[in-house]
């Protein structure tokens, strides 16, 4: 089947300008809107000790309004002009990223640009977004049954600080941050020399790279930020913690590993592994937990990719009294099983389908071609990986998969989570 | 000088046409309708094969059978198990989900356009022949019970099964789900009939979009569905709905809950009515985005909510308008008061100009953004043939957003956005917001979140803050899946702060963290039963030596609630 498929490559071109901006163009004229996106090499991984969650409330600064953008003018443009638009924060990059009719380009420049050169920052609006994002955490982890269970197991995983710690951060490190941290982080890390400007969907080349220069190519550069290390021993910080959620009605529990990085053919052949284990309803887990032993309500599983040491994680809510412990010992014995025998050729025509199936889909949106691109360009140096993405996936062998699944899955180096409810239900 | 272009938003260039073809349109022998869309710009395909009948024609006596239906079309056919079609349709990279909504029934299935034939030949198998496994039936029940047990623990849902049993009254629109007794009498006799019933050809439709070419798409369905039997479909017939005519509040009271869940609503319009599209931009300019008045007001403004937005449902039959918003519970009466005074606005001041311009360059803008996905182009077409809308509905879409005035607006406002005929449904901690909210209705009720009637005169009548007396020993009954379960529980009071005992059939613990606050009390209890420690939280209210509340632990799903009564004569809780 992979034989059969190849995809056309997408039309990429990449260029920087003088003050060492990123340009990244790729141009798809089917249905006339424009998705930018500009991705900052910064996230959760760069805060020091004692400013943990800065890259995200930074984030939330970058919506405060800049030298000719009012304060929440940035989405009130946007929404206006008829886009979509939004930014996130993870442990390797904050991404900001609009989707607006094509000959509203100009508008996209005009704002991303403005906010790179002079952004607002001031104590008020400091102390309102840092409100708006404890706001945010309460409501999205504190408040939400299993809602930290994700950042506590990253603790358990990672040894190293720059790993271990979350990104929506601690209340403490929230309060502690200064008017002058947030300036000091600007200058150091949202440089254009530091950053990734995509463009993707319906433009001409010329006009764009005209508007590109006009709006961003007097923007000075900054030095590079400082060297980060996230290098880790193989062994995970912590086995075992037990964990009292107020809000969770069920018991539940969460295992993880840790793994190679992201590309790597270890790193990939493990994130096959993960989707034979638990993607879907023919996957293995569900057919033995959800159907079989009728043991759980819900199963989940999923690949944390990083730049560096990476992990894997595979979950479930058990239904009312269910042994938890047997649960586990089917999961294991199933990770045993992938270690031993490998996928069955069943399962590697359904991961090939699959694999085909994900890529094509994701080239449907412009935004979702943008911010791939993108993560090529600043993780990997190369936008035109893109292209050939799918094919180091399809070349994975079974035997990789397995030797993965022995050498990283079945093993006792992973860390356990036991959810217990402690709460009024 | 050099940097005067970036003082205002630059000028958009020249406008580019965004096209859509229309669909090719045509239909079986045996009344299957066909509608077919190429789109080859990825080897893609998506199908929907729609049967025009949903959950609200579920018949009286059996609540639950189309959403049943739905889901057990996955579970087994003759030829396969339900494993064997999971592994079929993944092994694909494909996917097929059936579900029903309130007047609809679909089957989605997307595959590679490679795998067109294999997935056609899935969909017809699970289409025409479905086994109904009673094993599968039987974890289906046994899952969707659990599932009904724990929605009640959401006040999304508590607020919307009040909402749409107050606007639609007789009409099935009334419900939003069955009940576990309903799921319990479906039997797999009932399956097999009701799907005879509705899974007819002259009751559906059959939508292809994607990369295909129209002849062999005809020919293709031809084969396989040409020979499925045309059955006589019952025209349905649905009650008249009356509209209201006066405000009217309810509040389901969740002890306890950090937020009120408001939902303000009224009945509005159906999918076809002509009203649509001036509706459409009335709504854009008062709440359905985060520009919109309403979220400018309450979030922005005010910093009550995460978000507050007013949104319409244009159904097949009826529909409705609601405005709403999750709000702490101390500003429910300021949110409320807000809310009204939006909906008054929009109705007594035209809206300007420029707010009319901003709301139509959204909704033309974001139209082509929602078509450049297979999904999003399919969701398009789908709403266009099984709501019957023109034939050139998505070509003149932008155009009938775009002539919408201030007057139309304005006129529109007028005759649905009526303040004071509103529902008013609040879900949060009565004994908190119902002061706070009592002004906005002359008919109030109130309800538990199982659903029945509580004495409103209960409410708000201890607002002193003086602490009351609660020491003694009290017996309460837990109401314990329809048991009266007895408990004891001891209290020794020193100011605010409780402790003492609990005591339960299966085991005793000490009070921790227990407090009195007016006639509110809150405490914790570890105990231990059966060897396992088990944390029990107790919420109730004091009135003289009755007491009502709730008593939860992680053991069980869902809060149980108890009434008690003091043991006069005791004297154990007088300390100080």
């Amino acid at each position: 089947m992979s034989e059969r498929f190849k995809l056309p490559p997408l039309e990429i071109e990449e260029y920087y300008l003088e003050n060492g901006l990123r340009v990244v163009l790729n141009r798809d004229s089917a249905i006339p809107v424009v998705a930018v996106a500009v991705y900052y090499n910064v996230g959760s991984r760069n805060e020091r000790e004692g400013r943990t969650g800065f890259a995200h409330l930074f984030e939330h600064m970058m919506f405060q309004g800049s030298e000719n953008v009012p304060k929440a003018g940035h989405f009130q443009y946007i929404m206006k002009a008829g886009g979509t638009m939004n930014g996130t924060t993870s442990s390797e990059r904050t991404n900001y990223f609009e989707t607006l009719p094509a000959s509203e380009l100009p508008l996209a420049l005009w704002l991303e640009s403005d906010r790179m050169r002079s952004l607002a920052v001031t104590q008020e609006n400091l102390d309102n977004q840092r409100e708006a994002v404890k706001e945010e955490k309460r409501l999205r982890y504190d408040n939400q049954p299993y809602g930290q269970i994700f950042d506590l197991i990253s603790e358990m995983i990672y040894k190293n600080f720059a790993n271990a710690h979350s990104t929506i951060g601690s209340m403490d490190d929230l309060d502690d941050a200064t008017v002058e941290d947030v300036q000091e982080f600007f200058r150091i890390y949202y440089a254009p020399n530091n950053a990734v400007l995509t463009l993707s969907g319906s433009f001409e080349t010329k006009t764009a790279k005209e508007l590109i220069e006009k709006f961003f190519g007097d923007i000075p550069s900054q030095a590079l930020p400082p060297a980060l290390d996230v290098t880790e021993p193989v062994e995970v910080a912590s086995n075992y913690k037990e964990w009292e959620d107020k809000l969770a009605p069920f018991p539940a529990f969460l295992i993880g590993w840790k793994i190679p990085q992201r590309r790597t053919p270890e790193f990939n052949a493990l994130y096959l592994a993960g989707k034979t284990l638990y993607d879907g309803d023919s996957s293995r887990l569900y057919q033995k937990l959800v159907k079989g032993e009728e043991s759980i309500i819900q199963l989940f599983g999923f690949t944390d990719e990083r730049r560096g040491p990476s992990s894997i994680f595979v979950g479930a809510i058990p239904k009312p009294d269910k042994d938890l412990s047997k649960i586990r010992d089917t999961i294991m014995h199933e990770i045993q099983d992938l270690a031993t025998n490998g996928p069955t050729a069943d399962e590697m025509q359904k991961l090939h389908n699959q694999l085909i199936n994900d890529s094509v889909r994701m080239r449907q949106s412009s935004m979702a071609r943008a911010q791939h691109i993108a993560e090529f360009a600043l993780y990997d140096g190369d936008p035109t990986l893109i292209n050939i993405e799918l094919d180091e996936l399809l070349q994975i062998t079974p035997d990789q998969i397995r030797q993965g699944s022995s050498q990283f899955l079945n093993t006792d180096n992973r860390a356990l989570l036991d959810v217990v409810p402690a709460g009024k239900g | 000088m050099t940097t005067d272009f970036r003082k205002s938003a630059p000028e958009p260039l020249a406008p580019v046409a965004f096209k859509i073809p229309e669909s090719f349109h045509t239909s079986l022998d045996n009344g299957l309708k066909l509608v077919v869309f190429e789109d080859k710009r990825l080897p893609l395909v998506s199908y929907r094969l729609a049967f025009l009948s949903g959950d609200a024609s579920d018949p009286a006596d059996h609540f639950g059978i189309t959403s049943a239906l739905a889901a057990m079309i996955s579970e087994g056919t003759e030829t396969y198990s339900s494993r064997e079609l999971a592994e079929k349709i993944e092994r694909l990279g494909a996917s097929i989900s059936v579900s029903s909504s309130d007047d609809f029934t679909v089957l989605a299935a997307s595959a590679l356009s490679i795998y067109d034939d294999d997935i056609l030949d899935l969909i017809q198998e699970m289409i025409l022949r479905p086994s109904f496994p009673e094993d599968e039936l039987d974890l289906y029940r046994r899952n969707t019970i659990e599932h009904l047990k724990f929605q009640r623990s959401q006040p999304g849902f508590l607020a919307g099964e009040q909402t749409a049993r107050l606007l639609y009254g007789p009409h099935p629109y009334a419900r939003v789900g069955p009940s576990p007794s309903d799921v319990e009498k479906l039997t797999r006799d009932l399956l097999v009939e009701y799907h005879r019933k509705i899974f007819v050809p002259n009751n559906a439709v059959l939508i292809v979009v994607g990369d295909v070419d129209r002849e062999e798409v005809v020919k293709n369905i031809s084969a396989r569905f040409g020979e499925w039997q045309r059955k006589p479909v019952a025209k349905q017939t649905f009650p008249a709905l009356n509209g209201r005519t006066k405000r009217t509040l309810t509040i389901v009271d969740r002890p306890g809950s950090a937020q009120s869940n408001i939902v303000i609503s009224k009945l509005a319009i159906d999918r076809k009515n002509p009203d649509y599209f001036p509706f459409l931009v009335m709504n854009q300019v008062l709440g359905a985005g985060a520009s919109s008045r309403v979220f400018m007001n309450l979030r922005e403004e005010k910093g009550y909510t995460y978000g507050a937005y007013t949104r319409f449902d244009a159904k097949a039959h009826a529909g409705d308008f609601e405005a709403t918003a999750e709000v702490r519970t101390a500003v429910t009466g300021d949110s409320l008061k807000e809310f009204f005074y939006e909906l008054n606005r929009i109705r007594d001041e035209k809206v300007s100009e420029q707010e009319l311009a901003d709301a139509k360059n959204f909704l033309s803008g974001v139209f082509p953004i929602r078509a450049e996905t297979q999904e999003g182009l399919t969701g398009l077409i789908v709403t266009q043939n099984l709501y019957g809308l023109p034939d050139d509905y998505l070509q003149t879409y932008r155009d009938k957003v775009n002539v919408v005035s201030v007057d139309d607006v304005a006129q529109i406002a007028k005759k649905y956005i009526e303040a004071d005929k509103m529902v008013i449904v609040i879900v949060g901690d009565a004994e908190e917001m119902l002061p706070q909210v009592r002004l906005y209705a002359d008919d109030i009720e109130v309800f538990d979140t199982d659903g029945n009637v509580k004495d409103l005169s209960g409410y708000g009548q201890q607002d002193s803050g003086q602490t009351i007396d609660v020491g003694g020993e009290w017996s309460l009954n837990v109401d314990f899946q329809g048991q009266s379960v007895p408990v004891s529980l001891k209290i020794v009071q020193n100011g605010e702060s409780l402790s003492g005992r609990l005591e339960t059939m299966l085991g005793t613990g000490e009070i921790s963290e227990g407090s009195m606050k007016g006639n509110k009390l809150t405490a914790s209890a570890r105990t231990e039963i059966q060897g396992e420690a088990v944390e029990f939280s107790i919420s109730g209210r004091v009135n003289g030596d009755n007491i009502s509340g709730t008593l939860s632990a992680p053991v069980v799903p869902e809060p149980l609630t108890f009434t008690g009564v003091r043991d006069v004569g005791d004297q154990a809780g007088a300390a100080n």
